[in-house]
């Protein structure tokens, strides 16, 4: 009875294996083991190809089932004691298969190269690394050198696809043959094999279509805090090693070894003929077990009482759907997926004038001390209503400047010269729809109305005011924005906005320029309409 | 004569030498070239000052800042890549000329440390360190505070020179 019952499981986990084997391989056809291309092509298979999330799903969670079953399979011959000579062999290539595949687990989770892949391996590699004399070298081994990096993920790539599998193989050829010469097959048992493995299969589907397949966090990022979790089938030594305080990495490192080590001393120290006899060993196999279970129970329940852990969870999760959609939306860049929002349009310098300018110059900031900029900033309209108003709220209101005498005096003409006026600092920006006419009346206003304080010929400084030649173009704000105290623009007394030519590159006010000039011809609704930052 | 057991082991020992002989010229090379990285250093990391921004956006007596230590360059294996962060540093300046920087790297195991509004949180084993970096008893399994890293103001810039130290140690020693 029992032998059959522990037969049960076989099925089950060579449907498992070669689950893993077909789902593997296809997932392999897309795996770029590389720092800049992992993620983005796990992410490509999980959002863009189809079924891709399934078959994703299937080879990280048939992974879980392999240790449910297998630990099932144990614990069922353990009780058994069928481990026993002559099958001893059987039992220790299953225990080495299963060594396998926590192996496979480790090797596995870290290409993804997110947060949660790339954290895990850290820690515990950083475990590995206390390993007495040689930990060191397994750390250096195992990552291809003093960090990681690209031979990381190809070591772990070629571990995954080609090392294991041939070892696994191998091994499980070996045990099915070996256990075969005792227990000879029989259609019955075949038949309720089938059975259970269907069992399982629909089981296994179920969940993953529940889970819709698994999770990809952001990608790996060596300065961002993340909330690193091992597997579920370490969880009882990240919980032990918890219990153990300052004797963690002992707990960590001689935990496994212990259980490791009486499994595969049982069929030797077990020499127990009937049930009576060897009742401390089943009961020892038993409250091991037991243990693991509590132990991972305990780690996800100390997680699941812990709000600011679930805040920080939710957080990771809508970041990691964001930079996914924009995978989806932009693709991943060469250079990496760290590099994926400069691909959002006018990124930098949308970034940069959120930093850096919004303060003091966005409409509804509580500190502003300059002119507001946003849509339809330096258009004809703007031009006439601040010649009508210099110091009005939304032109120079916030500024010192518009408390003193040095303040710009509303010009005082009738519409059509303002608008003519206009039309000429309008056509500073180089736009290409000036009316020639008007501007043409405009300068000749100019020459009479301005020119006192102001001057309008490329690079000469207006006597006691702002030179305006080039006024509103993208060279122009590249420059004022370098240095609006320079005498050319506001003169060294007139403004209180500091000068970035040291705090930024040129290529970085060139770009908050050309984000200024699109705002010219923008309305709100093409602001509201931009890719948030 | 094929019976000749003399024989027969003259061809046991002369089968097995020629396929162990092919199979160690293999392995000989293929262990070399595998193990070949772990010397090296197959990631470089800039040992010079790393610029993270005008020193004027670093506001006296303002709470700790968290700043990404990008390298210029770095070369990993084959490639190559621009403006790498090679890790987090948390920042701030208690006076003119005092300046403080703590590697965001976990003296335990390496995760990146986070700050919670009084303390910095290690958010893998739960290590929690005061606002001076220095370990709180009990919290966690670090065995000492967090890592300072050398910062100083160059023509008006922050510079930070990023240094991995050896996890898991009580005392600080460079990796």
């Amino acid at each position: 009875m029992t032998s059959a019952m522990w037969r049960l499981c076989g099925w089950s986990l060579v449907m498992l294996l070669v689950v893993e084997a077909a789902t593997g391989a296809a997932l392999a056809a897309f795996y770029s083991p590389s720092a800049t291309g992992a993620w983005a092509s796990v992410a490509y298979v999980q959002d863009q190809m189809p079924m891709g999330w399934l078959v994703r799903g299937l080879h990280f969670h048939a992974g879980s089932a392999i240790m449910i079953v297998a630990g099932v399979h144990l614990v069922q011959i353990a009780v058994a004691g069928t481990y026993k000579a002559p099958r001893s062999l059987v039992w220790w290539i299953g225990l080495l298969l299963m060594l396998l595949v926590l192996v496979f687990a480790i090797s596995g989770y870290v290409l993804r190269w997110d947060q949660a892949g790339y954290w895990a391996n850290r820690v515990e590699l950083g475990i590995a690394s206390g390993t007495p004399v040689l930990g060191g070298t397994i750390r250096k081994i195992a990552i291809g050198g003093n960090e990681y990096g690209n031979l990381t993920l190809t070591r772990f790539y070629a571990l995954h696809v080609i090392v294991l599998p041939v070892l696994t193989v191998a091994g499980v050829i070996g045990h099915i043959v070996l256990a075969r010469r005792h227990t000879p097959a029989t259609w019955s048992v075949a038949l309720r094999q089938a059975f259970v493995m269907a069992v399982v299969f629909a089981i296994l589907l179920g969940y993953v279509a529940s889970q819709h397949g698994t999770d990809l966090a952001v990608p790996a990022d060596p300065s961002a805090a993340f909330d690193a979790r091992p597997l579920w089938y370490f969880r009882w030594l990240f919980e032990l090693r918890h219990l153990a305080g300052s004797a963690e990495l002992f707990a960590a490192l001689a935990a496994p070894a212990l259980v490791g080590g009486f499994l595969v001393a049982l069929p030797l120290v077990d020499r127990g003929t009937t049930q009576q006899q060897r009742m401390p060993w089943i009961a020892g196999v038993v409250g091991l077990f037991t243990l693991i279970g509590v132990l991972t129970i305990a780690s996800f329940g100390a997680d699941s009482g812990d709000a600011d852990l679930a805040k920080r969870q939710a957080q990771s999760e809508k970041d990691a759907s964001r930079v996914r959609a924009l995978a989806v939306k932009y693709g991943v860049p060469a250079t990496g997926p760290a590099d994926i929002k400069l691909q959002i349009p006018m990124y930098r310098a949308r970034s940069l004038y959120e930093q850096r300018c919004k303060g003091c110059h966005e409409a509804d900031s509580k500190d502003r001390k300059g002119p507001i900029i946003g849509p339809g900033h330096g258009t004809r309209e703007w031009f006439v209503g601040f010649l009508k108003a210099p110091s009005g709220d939304a032109y120079w209101g916030h500024t010192k400047l518009a408390k003193t005498d040095d303040a710009m005096k509303p010009v005082e003409l009738g519409d059509a010269d303002l608008g003519d006026l206009a039309e000429l600092l309008y056509s500073q920006s180089g736009a290409s729809d000036v009316v020639e006419s008007k501007r043409a009346r405009g300068k000749t206003i100019f020459d009479k109305a301005c020119t006192d304080c102001h001057a309008i010929d490329e690079g000469v400084a207006g006597s006691s005011a702002p030179g305006l030649g080039g006024v509103g173009s993208r060279d122009w704000y590249t420059s004022f924005i370098g240095n609006p105290k320079s005498p050319i623009h506001m003169g060294p007394d007139r403004s209180q906005m500091p000068r970035f030519d040291k705090d930024l590159s040129l290529v970085d006010r060139d770009a908050l320029a050309g984000y200024l000039v699109w705002l010219r011809t923008a309305s709100q609704h093409d602001v509201d309409l931009l890719e948030p930052l | 004569m094929a019976d000749d057991p003399d024989r027969r082991g003259f061809l046991k020992v002369a089968t097995c030498a020629i396929g162990g002989g092919v199979g160690l010229v293999v392995a000989v090379p293929v262990v070399k070239l595998v193990l070949g990285p772990t010397g090296e250093q197959t990631v470089t990391t800039p040992t010079d000052p790393i610029d993270i921004g005008a020193a004027d956006r670093l506001r006296v007596g303002a709470p700790w800042q968290k700043v990404d230590v990008v390298a210029p360059v770095v070369k990993d294996a084959w490639s190559t890549a621009h403006d790498v962060v090679l890790g987090g540093a948390w920042v701030r300046r208690q006076s003119e000329s005092q300046l403080q920087a703590l590697s965001a790297v976990c003296p335990h195991l390496g995760c990146a440390i986070g700050w919670n509004g009084q303390n910095f949180l290690c958010p893998c084993h739960d290590s929690k360190f005061t606002a001076d970096g220095d370990p709180i008893a009990g919290s966690g399994p670090a065995k000492r505070g967090l890592d300072p890293l050398p910062i100083e103001i160059k023509d008006g810039r922050l510079r930070v020179t990023w240094v991995r130290y050896k996890l898991d140690t009580a005392s600080r020693e460079k990796a």
